[in-house]
């Protein structure tokens, strides 16, 4: 019982894997039963195109008419209904059918009158690919991406938001996210900040990403604040940094000995690693967070001087330093809490042009800043939204949720440069060419990142085809 | 203009409409794909679009829709379809009728069927209808398990593991392991047992004395002993209240700076009443009763109205429905398990509840509002008062809100206080409640006169002390001059060289102040005149008052003594009064006269000024014996109504009455909900206290009992938990002891030794083990200063203001705890969200490991902490000695030798860190450094 071999028990803890790698350890070391499953070590499955993830999620549902899939159809017969035009079939029943909804209220209806776009397209950059006038910086960055129009879900509310993060829809239960899955999977590129950080709010969905990983697994909440970086950051007492350290060195041993009595505990793991964290992010947090060494052309790139753009641009500029220094996978959500800013199911014009206008500078900068600094190709930077938005209008100038088509982006991270994959019908209503499941996002991003999700998958915990989904090798460089 | 837009639009659908039938007529399908059409397109169709209205939860127009043989069936104005003939078809006809009047669904909700979907009915109606021959309706919701009456299960009778059961609760939990080849974990450690024990009943660690008693106890009664004792300890209260405040949405007040908006000031009072009631074991449904309603069960019981606190939490300033919607929603999933939210807008979408029934339910609480009313001790309500419900709009009418819009009331008539008819099981009885005076003339509690008194003769004391403190001031300069009249020279005080003074010059100093101090001295004592005709006025007055309070009350009519008495005592009032102007006169006058002495130059305006005052002086004097009966009533104040801005967020509401009756509507609710026949509550209750104690709910959405929640892990369990709740009195002090003696309660949290079960069940969904449980916030801080010997047991009072805090060293249960105000430390370990909090999160974030290793609280206990274990001789086992001591006292258990060579190891590395300090120094601060470990030890914050 006491022969664990703590010096690579302690090793397994600091590449900052723990939950059930720390069970995992256990089996390893024959302390408990089934030696069959191997878990993950912390390296790629194969060789990696990229090492760290930006995921930037619109919460709300973005909608895809107006931000990067032009239909020129939508405006010509707007005011007609979809039966009056010569797409009518778009509506058929059979084709419908993929929706599930998962709290049926006023919203996620059929709108049957086309509400025409608010908003012009102009082709951008070499690449020719059009994007709406109210993301002109994103625009301008058009040749770093791949647009990818032909997404669809199946979740006609804003459950959508965790369908997206975790493949599945909420009728089905409880799934580990994205994130958590890539932090499950992979070691730690800097052991002083966490590996998995949560910027920004995300209220409609379960704050827990790990689940059934554990919640060691849980992306590290972060909030933004050069003024007060981290809450009771420094000892409120004397206590040197050295006194200190030998402290933490006890407290993580003296826990991992309770991990041997309480077997299984992911509790005890979390509690481990987090300490780990902790003591580091002290010292490491705050510096990210101080723009102090950025000069005054990167701050106004991200918009720091806009007040419409200062607080997605700083959160930004932080995600930019944070994976600069290692971190694995920054999650950032726009658009507050609720149902998200972004659902516009009246007023859409000045909702997307107000909410654009917050966002669009700031993300534009991003991209040319990871380029500039040579951490694109490395970096893959995801523009999502949980749903499209349907081409009828909801009311007079809204539009509803849309589960049949929308569209994500992506850049860096061996993702072709200025394309444009996939295609929804003339009103924008299905995807109808090289349709993608949300899994096949993740899938690609897994894939650029040298993972295999067959191969992450837990005994007793066995995984859909769709859950894993296919990578959009289209897309890839 | 839009409706015949309206109109041509609908002749186009109804033209393509025709037209995509002969393409469908064109391509009939074979009847074995109709059937697949029907099973995976149509009846998904109708599901989300029709039956809310036409299927088990509701029959509108008869008509049930859940299956075809209901559909031939049809409703009150037919058949819904007939097999092959589409025309004949009802359904079909009414969901592809132009008119949206008549259309189905209906107009809001939702667009119409497509042309594509109505083709796609008639296609199947047209192929016969096939159907599954066994195709079964949906379930009907009044066989939901929440919504069935509870009866008492019979408990089961368990074949193997009979050894381990104690109590019935074992053999229900035992029965599933059995059904699913689970083996229990076997009981855990009598020290953590222990632990768990204070931790769950008191909220606070065992200290190592009582650790030691216990551990020496060789009686086998020794578990029931301490459970027995940790119920009846004061602490319990509070332990259990800070539940209950999670549950019940305790807030102190909030607003936008010091602009009040929301909640109650004062509202701990109803935290004191919770605390209260729990150490009474006061019973459940008793408590429920009087949260809703003590204001006309108990009008006249001041400690008992403390409990509307509940519904006075509710209070926003702005704005009614925002308040009531709280109201409904709350009192829905914190008594009841019923999201009676979601029927705003719209009937519900899964259970029986109408959108109806969510403005029968705000129409109980249509006229409460709340009020402050006077406490005996203090008459400043802003440091003071009891935040209480009464109804003060007795006639407001509910109005149904047209799709939830506040702004859309439909006005045709105003909705009566009612129940779901889903959990209907009685008649509602709505007497009115007529109210004893006190309840609506608040000033008429006896302590709101005594308390004018009492300030009256605190004035009159205040007035003599002020008094003699002037004649000793006389005495002393009298005493100067009469030193300066026989010796001048002795007299003169050796003051700075630069204010000598000649001698001749102090003489006339000293008696210019005894002059002016004679005078002041008249000043005074006319002041005491004054306060004392004050306090006389007061009471003959009160005395009045009272009479006239008693004559008002009588129901007989008035004798002519009675009369009489009256008459005297309301001339004896205001002769008082006039005697109190005499005195103003006489103070004013003696002012003046000093004032002349003071300020000569002023003269001739002083003396016209005291002219006129004797003037008055002898008004005054003459009035008082005039005859007069009106006397100036008392400034008496019982109560304050708590002012919204409903109208206009810039300005108060009109003022409120406090009416002679109430509606009596709470009452009738607090009756139904807590009435033992009520399906829910009891369930609601058990299901909380259970989750308590044991980490983890039977029903897993504690606030959902209702046809999207999730059921229970261990329905039969629940019912008879429910069922010993309500058979017992409601006493939760007997659940909580039926649960802690349980074999569940007392497992191991661990897993070793169990891979069986955990290959079969590793989420323990079915109990095979304890639950770790990370404490609560308030559990962590006050464990750290009960462990330093800091924490500070006064109960109740006032809540600790944020300001405070730091410094505090109250329960944290005391602590100021708003929406706008959370303590730092607190809001770490996922502290209670006063919006809504049925469960608190267990979160585990590096930002809780910088709050327990960097904050000053722990700094701080760590030193005392260590500081105490010397005392008491701890050290004397050297750091070997201190280790073991400080495990026992922190960890309630011993280290295993690799713990202490761990520990014994970071001493050493601590004691080497020692920069020119003593050797015993070095010695302290390394086991200061260790009691800190263990505080972030996770056997700390867990309870295992």
């Amino acid at each position: 019982m006491n022969h664990l071999p703590r010096r690579t028990f302690l090793a397994d803890l600091g590449m900052g894997f723990t939950g059930l790698a720390l069970g995992a350890m256990l089996h390893r070391d024959g302390l408990a039963a089934g030696a069959e499953w191997t878990p993950p070590n912390g390296q790629p499955h194969f060789a990696p195109r990229a090492k760290r993830v930006i995921w930037l999620f619109m919460n709300g549902g973005v909608s895809h008419l107006e931000s990067f899939d032009p239909k020129p159809m939508v405006t010509k017969y707007g005011g007609k209904t979809i039966s009056e035009t010569p797409y009518a079939a778009v509506q058929n029943p059979a084709r419908l059918s993929l929706e599930r909804a998962m709290a049926p209220d006023a919203n996620g209806q059929q709108r049957n009158t086309l509400f025409p776009l608010q908003i012009g397209f102009k082709k951008h950059g070499e690449s020719g690919i059009e994007v709406s006038d109210w993301f002109p910086h994103i625009a301008r960055t058009i040749d770093r991406i791949s647009v990818v129009r032909s997404m669809w879900t199946s979740d006609s509310n804003h459950m959508a938001q965790t369908q997206f993060h975790t493949g599945r829809n909420m009728l089905d239960g409880e799934f580990p996210t994205l994130g958590a899955w890539v932090h499950y999977g992979l070691g730690s590129l800097n052991d002083n900040l966490p590996q998995f950080i949560s910027i920004g709010t995300r209220e409609y969905w379960n704050k827990k990403d790990g689940l059934y990983l554990g919640p060691a697994h849980d992306a590290v909440p972060l909030r933004i604040d050069p003024q007060n970086p981290l809450d009771f950051g420094q000892p409120q007492q004397a206590f040197s940094r050295e006194a200190q350290a030998i402290g933490f060195d006890l407290v993580k041993s003296l826990n991992g000995r309770t991990a041997i009595e309480y077997p299984s505990d992911p509790q005890t793991a979390a509690r481990i690693a987090s300490y780990e964290l902790a003591f580091r992010m002290q010292r490491s947090v705050p510096d990210v967070v101080d723009f102090s060494q950025e000069t005054a052309e990167t701050k106004s790139l991200y918009g720091l001087d806009l007040p419409h753009c200062k607080e997605f641009g700083t959160q930004l500029l932080a995600a930019r330093r944070f994976i600069e220094r290692g971190v694995r996978f920054i999650q950032i959500q726009h658009g507050g809490g609720g149902a998200g800013a972004w659902d516009a199911h009246s007023g859409l014009q000045a909702n997307h042009e107000k909410l654009a206008l917050a966002v669009d500078q700031p993300i534009g900068a991003l991209l040319v800043d990871l380029d500039r600094r040579g951490l694109l190709d490395e970096t893959l930077v995801l523009f999502a939204t949980e749903f499209g938005r349907t081409p009828g209008s909801q009311g007079s100038d809204g539009r509803d949720h849309h589960v049949f088509a929308f569209s994500v982006w992506m850049a860096g991270g061996g993702i072709k440069r200025g394309f444009v994959h996939g295609a929804t019908d003339e009103l924008g209503f299905h995807a109808v060419e090289n349709r993608h499941y949300v899994t096949d996002i993740h899938a690609t991003i897994l894939k650029q990142l040298g993972l295999d999700s067959h191969k992450l998958e837990i005994p007793g915990r066995k995984r859909l085809a769709i859950d894993h989904g296919k990578p959009i090798d289209a897309i890839i460089a | 203009m839009a409706n015949a837009r309206k109109q041509s639009l609908h002749t186009k659908q109804v033209t393509a409409f025709f037209f995509f039938l002969s393409l469908v007529h064109g391509n009939a399908l074979p009847a074995g794909d109709q059937l697949r059409v029907y099973n995976d397109q149509l009846k998904p169709l109708l599901a989300v679009r029709c039956f809310s209205c036409h299927g088990s939860l509701k029959q509108e127009a008869g008509l049930r829709l859940d299956t075809v043989e209901f559909m031939l069936k049809g409703g009150d104005s037919g058949h819904g379809i007939v097999k092959g003939d589409p025309d004949a078809s009802l359904l079909l006809a009414r969901v592809s009728e132009p008119n949206p009047a008549l259309r189905m669904p209906p107009e809001d909700e939702g667009d119409p069927l497509t042309v594509h979907q109505l083709g796609m009915l008639r296609a199947w109606i047209t192929a016969n209808s096939p159907t599954d021959p066994n195709e079964k309706p949906e379930a009907d919701p009044r066989d939901h398990w929440a919504f069935v009456p509870r009866v008492r299960p019979t408990v089961p009778t368990v074949a193997v593991k009979s050894d381990w059961l104690k109590n019935p609760i074992d053999a229900f939990i035992s029965y599933v392991h059995e059904k699913n080849n689970l083996v229990p974990q076997p009981q855990a450690d009598r020290a953590i047992l222990v632990r768990r024990l204070f931790i769950d009943l008191v909220g606070l660690p065992p200290s190592a004395e009582e650790l030691a008693a216990i551990d020496s106890d060789t009686s086998p009664d020794w578990y029931a002993a301490i459970v027995d004792r940790l119920l009846a300890d004061p602490r319990h209260g509070e332990r259990w209240a800070r539940h209950w405040m999670d549950v019940w949405r305790y807030s102190d007040w909030w607003g936008l700076d010091e602009e009040h908006r929301n909640s109650q000031k004062h509202l701990w009072h109803w935290r004191d009443w919770i605390v209260e009631s729990l150490n009474r074991d006061t019973p459940y449904d008793e408590m429920v009763r009087q949260m809703l309603a003590a204001d006309e069960l108990y009008p006249d019981d001041p400690s008992k109205l403390r409990a509307t606190g509940y519904l006075a939490r509710h209070w926003f300033s702005w704005n009614r429905t925002q308040w009531l919607d709280e109201t409904v929603e709350h009192v829905g999933k914190g008594l009841l398990g019923l999201t009676m939210n979601c029927s705003k807008c719209h009937d519900h979408k899964y259970d029986p509840i109408q959108q109806v029934d969510y403005y029968r339910m705000r129409a109980f609480f249509e006229p409460y509002h709340v009020r402050l009313d006077v406490v005996p001790n203090d008459m400043d309500l802003k440091r003071d008062g009891i935040p209480r419900v009464f109804d003060g709009v007795l006639e407001a009418p509910t109005y149904l809100f047209v799709r939830g819009e506040e702004n859309k009331p439909d006005k045709s008539h105003s909705i009566e206080p009612g129940v779901p008819a889903i959990i209907a099981f009685k008649d509602l009885t709505i007497a009115p409640v007529v109210l004893p005076t006190v309840a609506y003339y608040p000033e008429r509690q006896p302590w709101i006169i005594d308390a004018q008194l009492d300030a009256a003769s605190r004035a009159v004391e205040l007035a003599q002390a002020a008094l003699t403190k002037i004649v000793l001031a006389l005495v002393a300069e009298q005493q100067t001059l009469q030193r300066l009249a026989v010796d001048p020279q002795q007299a003169i005080e050796p003051a700075a060289e630069s204010t000598v003074v000649p001698h001749h010059h102090a003489q006339a100093i000293a008696q210019t102040a005894v002059d002016s101090l004679e005078l002041e001295v008249g000043v005074y004592q006319r002041a005491v005149d004054i306060a004392l005709a004050e306090k006389h006025s007061i009471e003959r007055r009160a005395a009045a008052t009272r009479l006239g309070w008693e004559v008002s009350d009588a129901v007989a009519p008035v004798s002519e003594t009675v009369q009489e008495r009256m008459k005297q005592t309301a001339q004896l009032a205001v002769q008082a009064e006039r005697e109190l102007a005499v005195a103003h006169a006489q103070h004013n006058l003696a002012k003046l006269r000093l004032q002349l002495l003071r300020t000569p130059a002023d003269k001739k305006e002083v003396e016209k000024a005291i002219d006129s005052v004797r003037n008055e002086l002898e008004k005054a004097r003459s009035a008082v014996a005039e005859p007069g009966e009106l006397f100036t009533p008392l400034k008496l104040i019982g109560a304050k109504w708590s002012t919204t801005r409903f109208r206009t967020t810039t300005a108060d509401d009109p003022p409120l009455a406090f009416p002679a009756t109430s509606t009596g509507r709470r009452r009738a609710l607090a009756t139904w909900i807590t009435d033992p026949r009520n399906p829910l509550t009891a369930r609601v209750a058990a299901n909380q206290i259970w989750m308590r104690h044991m980490g983890r709910p039977l029903v897993s959405t504690v606030f959902d009992f209702g046809r999207k929640g999730n059921a229970p892990s261990h329905p039969e369990l629940l019912d008879w938990l429910a069922s010993e709740l309500v058979d017992q009195g409601w006493s939760m002090k007997h659940l909580h002891r039926l649960i802690v003696t349980s074999a569940a309660y007392q497992m191991t949290s661990s897993s070793f030794g169990a891979e069986s079960n955990m290959g079969l069940d590793p989420d323990n969904r079915l109990l095979w083990r304890r639950d770790a449980m990370r404490l609560e916030s308030q559990v962590i801080r006050d464990a750290i200063l009960a462990f330093s010997g800091t924490l500070d047991l006064t109960f109740g009072g006032p809540s600790v203001p944020p300001t405070a805090q730091a410094d505090s060293k109250r329960r944290s249960l005391y602590f100021f705890h708003s929406n706008n105000d959370r303590n730092p430390f607190l809001k770490m370990f996922d502290d209670a969200d006063v919006k809504e909090c049925y469960q608190r999160e267990q979160s585990i974030v590096p930002q809780q490991a910088l709050a327990l290793s960097n904050s000053r609280l722990v700094h701080d206990a760590a030193a005392q902490i260590t500081k105490r274990l010397h005392a008491a001789g701890q050290s004397i086992g050297g750091d070997a000695g201190f280790i073991a001591q400080a495990f026992i006292l922190l960890l309630n258990r011993s280290p295993t030798k690799d713990e202490l060579a761990d520990c014994m190891q970071a001493i050493e590395g601590w004691q080497k860190l020692s920069s020119g300090e003593t050797l015993i120094d070095a010695n302290h601060r390394a086991h200061t450094h260790l009691v800190w470990a263990l505080i972030n030890h996770n056997d700390f914050i867990t309870l295992r």
